[in-house]
């Protein structure tokens, strides 16, 4: 029999706010243990929480990014259990009232549906030292602000998945909310995984899997519950409802607790936090502060600007990219031109130096001067380029870069012809060659002609001389 | 003496600061042993604070309270001194940091002499539950103080401080005050800062004063109250003057009787002690109207179920792990139940089983959600009558001060006697508890005066109204403190 998986996610993205979500303790990652640590967010007696208003406010971006409604309304709740991670014994979550509801986020041309996005803090870390036999506890990560972005079980294959983790990823990195580094656990996702017989409606018995760190983990985990699931069902056995972790080696889940050792957590209303409330006014504001999304962009570079899907998705992969390519076009509309050159010779700059888009020494404006001199053909292409390197290099501005090097193009004619014709006589086996029919023999007559007039060249016009000449 | 008269005596460098806390001191060494009212006496400290105070007064630098000495509930934590909830489980802690209202209360000039006994994490009615032994009321040493303030009440009716922070979760400030024949004040929730009391009940938890009277309240309230930025439950409507009403004229004044606080098993003798304190209001020129609470019934079961369920919650934090208590142990599920079996005792169990329970899944509906549903009916009822009064009288106990070992291990009976004071702690509401009467052992009746919230200036003016017009019979141990 064929089996359909079923799959929800339940996505902890760690919000960037400068302080945790409960105290003034600093929200960073890593540095030595104990040390962000205060009594609020190691839970002394006595102490008590105050929301972080910024951390309100990027939960409301996200749900502004996911296309959620961010509700006016919401308040937050105990989750009480015992765990020496957890120094209160309960965690502060919004379970009855969530920041947002009701959210879409389109991905592989199909609409996943998001059933909430909820505040709640992160938990702290054990250090087990097997040789002492000892687990010691860091509190660094207590209080750090999380969203829990909870999706309604729409997933059907791997693919949906991954494309759907990235997507978020990306949409919380442009709106600032995340900076979704899966592999510093900034960007958490549990999977919820059933099978059922394909043409039935209804769903099998799901396990959940805790904690994936990349998109690949993902996707190697779905694999193996399909294969195990499928496996139980075939041997015509019953899947059982339960927790399971991976195992990024063994490339296997195994099980953690059942269903009937899970916890009950006792939810109640947190009494020390009154609800939230947001005005309009204040979801206007934030909502004007939010960055076109990637997404949109998408659309937009294919629909409008004519780019390829592969180009605009590579554009769009980082803000910082996207939001120089847009300031480029927006002064010179060149789409194509800008694309490619950014594409190709800015990535190659950014990756030879290791460099960054914050970091880069030239402006937009800069950019399009030198898109327009190439589409103006003062440049060409190729000169566009080294101009492009040289840029990167020094910061200094595209013009006196090409009057320097030598590298605007040359309108002299008669130079043109002088170079066409030298080239001709020195390869006289060349053109013959060319009359009998070898057509291919062009691209080599124009390289020695590129190698005597060097970059300035005006291709198109030697190629019209030479073509003339030897007809 | 009243705050206002030390005050003055110290201005006029009639006394010294350093001299009176060492009186105190002295007093506290000589009596306290029978009554048990503090656990820990911080006498270096106390006697630090004094000469700080006295430079204060000495450069012109000093409020009310500057060298007045005070106690604090062991439930309030204070920087350096140990802060025990009268439980095992924090027998040794020392907190890290001030609550609010000690940090308010330090800037003042104001005297800490130690820390004061009460109920087991001020679970409880007779300051019986603590680990550190019960605290013995100052009229009758085989007696209860009440609870669960019950040293901080006891403190003030044997002169072994000027006045007293307390707290109040259902009662536990103006009920050892009726029992030890002093005023208790229970603030407006949110008019208090919280951080840094020790969580019992969260929503229902306010710390509150007791004084010899209540313009020493008042006083004291002024100094602690206001909006607190590590509360967000604190309010800043709580700011001002509370003495600034008292000597109004109570003329016309409007005053609830609500007949179900004088029913079954109220005694007769807190009636007639409560009801002849309303004449004296007539006496003033107030109207008294019959009003009606018909969910008081409820309000006990509510208000266990409640404040169960939070403390539960509140409580799980001391696993051991951390701080206090820590059992010995393999894993962490054995050192928790080790820890938390060993460190708190039964009464503390008993309330987180029974929140547990009722938080559980399958009950939370027919317990925690029903409770919630008379607290919202508490509330509407308070604020029907409140359109027709200005202020509500009750009794603050159904009884006087019992005899140790009375019913303190009848459970639901202490509970029961909780049932004039817990709906003010429901509805958030001031409350202010003030002696009005004696029974036939001698053991002082309290009377309360319920407040709309954030009326606090108002319910201690009509406190001292009757307060000054009440001849009081002090506890032979309360030898003048000149």
């Amino acid at each position: 029999m064929k089996y359909i998986p079923v799959i929800g996610l339940e996505i902890h993205a760690e919000l960037l706010t400068k302080s945790k979500v409960f105290c003034g303790c600093a929200n960073e990652f890593g540095g030595e243990e104990n040390t962000r640590v205060c009594p609020v967010c190691s839970g002394m007696p006595g102490t008590l929480p105050v929301v972080n208003q910024g951390a309100v406010e990027l939960a409301a971006k996200a749900g502004f990014a996911l296309g959620c409604t961010v509700n006016n309304y919401s308040a937050f709740d105990r989750k009480n259990y015992f765990y020496p991670d957890l120094p209160k014994a309960y965690q502060i979550t919004q379970f009855q009232y969530p920041i947002c509801s009701d959210g879409i986020v389109r991905v592989c041309g199909k609409d996943i549906r998001i059933n909430r996005i909820h505040i709640e803090e992160d938990a702290g870390k054990l250090i087990h030292d097997d040789a002492e036999g000892i687990s010691m506890a860091d509190y660094n990560r207590c209080g750090v602000p999380l969203i829990e972005i909870v999706t309604e079980p729409d997933f059907r294959c791997v693919e949906e998945v991954q494309a759907f983790v990235e997507e978020i990823a990306r949409r919380l990195k442009y709106a600032d909310v995340c900076d979704a580094r899966m592999e510093q656990g900034s960007l958490r996702v549990d999977v919820n995984i059933s099978i059922m017989p394909e043409n039935t409606k209804e769903f099998g018995t799901r396990a959940e899997i805790k904690n994936l760190n990349s998109v690949r983990a993902i996707g190697r985990a779905i694999e193996y519950e399909i294969t195990r699931q499928t496996n139980i069902l075939e041997h015509g056995g019953r899947v059982t409802q339960e927790t399971r972790r991976f195992n990024d080696r063994s490339g296997e889940t195994a099980s953690l607790r059942s269903k009937e050792e899970a916890h009950d957590y006792r939810y109640f209303p947190e009494p020390d936090i009154p609800p939230v409330f947001i005005s309009e006014e204040r979801l206007d504001r934030i909502k004007a502060e939010m960055p076109e999304m990637p997404n949109v962009r998408f659309e937009r570079y294919t629909n409008e600007y004519g780019l390829l899907e592969d180009e605009a998705r590579l554009i769009v992969e980082d803000k910082a990219f996207s939001d120089f390519y847009d300031e480029t076009v927006g002064i010179y509309p060149a789409y194509k031109e800008t694309s490619n050159l950014m594409l190709v010779e800015l990535n190659r700059c950014l990756n030879d130096s290791n460099g960054k888009m914050s970091e880069i020494k030239f402006t937009p404006q800069m950019l399009a001067e030198l898109v327009s001199m190439s589409d103006k053909r003062i440049v060409t292409k190729n000169a566009a380029r080294d101009i492009l390197a040289i840029m990167f290099e020094t910061g200094s501005n595209p013009e006196s870069i090409a009057r320097e090097n030598n590298l605007v193009m040359s309108t002299d004619t008669d130079e043109l012809e002088r170079i066409v014709e030298q080239v001709i006589a020195q390869n006289a086996d060349g053109v013959e060659s060319y009359k009998n029919g070898n057509e291919k023999i062009i691209g080599f007559l124009m390289g020695q002609i590129i190698r005597i007039l060097g970059k300035s060249a005006d291709m198109k016009k030697a190629k019209e001389i030479l073509l003339e000449k030897i007809k | 003496m009243a705050i206002k008269e030390l005050h003055k005596q110290l201005s006029a460098k009639e006394k010294g600061a350093v001299e009176l806390t060492k009186r105190y001191l002295d007093r506290i060494e000589k009596y306290d042993k029978g009554i048990n009212s503090y656990i820990t006496v911080s006498a270096e400290k106390a006697i630090k604070d004094a000469e700080l105070a006295q430079n204060r007064i000495f450069s012109g630098d000093s409020g009310l309270l500057t060298g007045i000495p005070l106690s604090i509930k062991d439930n309030i934590c204070t920087l350096g001194t140990r802060t025990t909830c009268a439980s095992k489980m924090l027998e040794d802690f020392v907190p890290v940091y001030n609550a609010t209202v000690v940090e308010k209360l330090k800037n003042s000039g104001a005297v800490m002499l130690g820390k004061t006994n009460m109920d087991e994490f001020a679970m409880g009615g007779s300051s019986q539950t603590s680990y550190f032994g019960g605290v013995k009321n100052p009229y009758d040493l085989t007696r209860v103080a009440g609870g669960s303030s019950g040293g901080a009440a006891a403190s003030v009716a044997a002169a072994l401080c000027v006045a007293a922070l307390g707290s109040d979760t259902g009662g536990s400030v103006r009920q050892p005050a009726a029992f030890c024949g002093v005023t208790g004040l229970k603030p407006t929730y949110g008019a208090v800062s919280r951080y840094g009391l020790i969580a019992f009940a969260s929503s229902l938890d306010q710390i509150g004063v007791c004084g010899m009277t209540a313009e020493d309240c008042a006083i004291i309230l002024a100094v602690i109250c206001g909006e607190d930025k590590n509360d967000a439950t604190s309010s800043d409507k709580a700011k001002g003057n509370y003495t600034e009403l008292i000597g109004m004229s109570l003329k016309g004044k409007k005053i609830g009787i609500p007949k179900e606080f004088f029913g079954e098993g109220v005694s007769d003798e807190v009636k007639t002690a409560v009801m002849n304190g309303a004449e004296v209001y007539k006496d003033a020129g107030c109207e008294l109207i019959e009003v009606s609470m018909p969910s008081l019934k409820y309000a006990v079961s509510a208000y266990y179920l409640i404040s169960s369920a939070e403390a539960a919650s509140n409580l799980s934090r001391f696993d051991g792990i951390k701080y206090g208590h820590r059992a010995n142990g393999e894993t962490y599920d054995d050192i928790i139940k080790k820890t938390r079996s060993e460190g708190f005792g039964d009464e503390v169990k008993r309330r987180i089983m029974l929140g547990n329970y009722a938080l559980s899944s399958g009950y939370y509906d027919a317990y925690y959600n029903n409770a919630n549903r008379i607290r919202t009916k508490i509330i509407e009822e308070y604020a029907s009558i409140f359109e027709k009064c200005d202020v509500i009288l009750t009794p603050t106990a159904p009884t006087g001060a019992y005899k140790i070992g009375q019913q303190e291990k009848d459970p639901v009976r202490m509970y029961l006697s909780d049932i004039c004071t817990v709906t003010v702690n429901i509805a958030g509401l001031p409350a202010i508890s003030t002696p009005c009467g004696y029974d036939k052992d001698g053991m002082p009746i309290g009377m309360s005066i319920v407040g709309k919230a954030f009326d606090e200036a108002n319910i201690i003016a009509f406190c001292d109204v009757y307060e000054k017009t009440f001849c009081r019979k002090m506890p032979k141990e309360r030898n003048s403190v000149q």
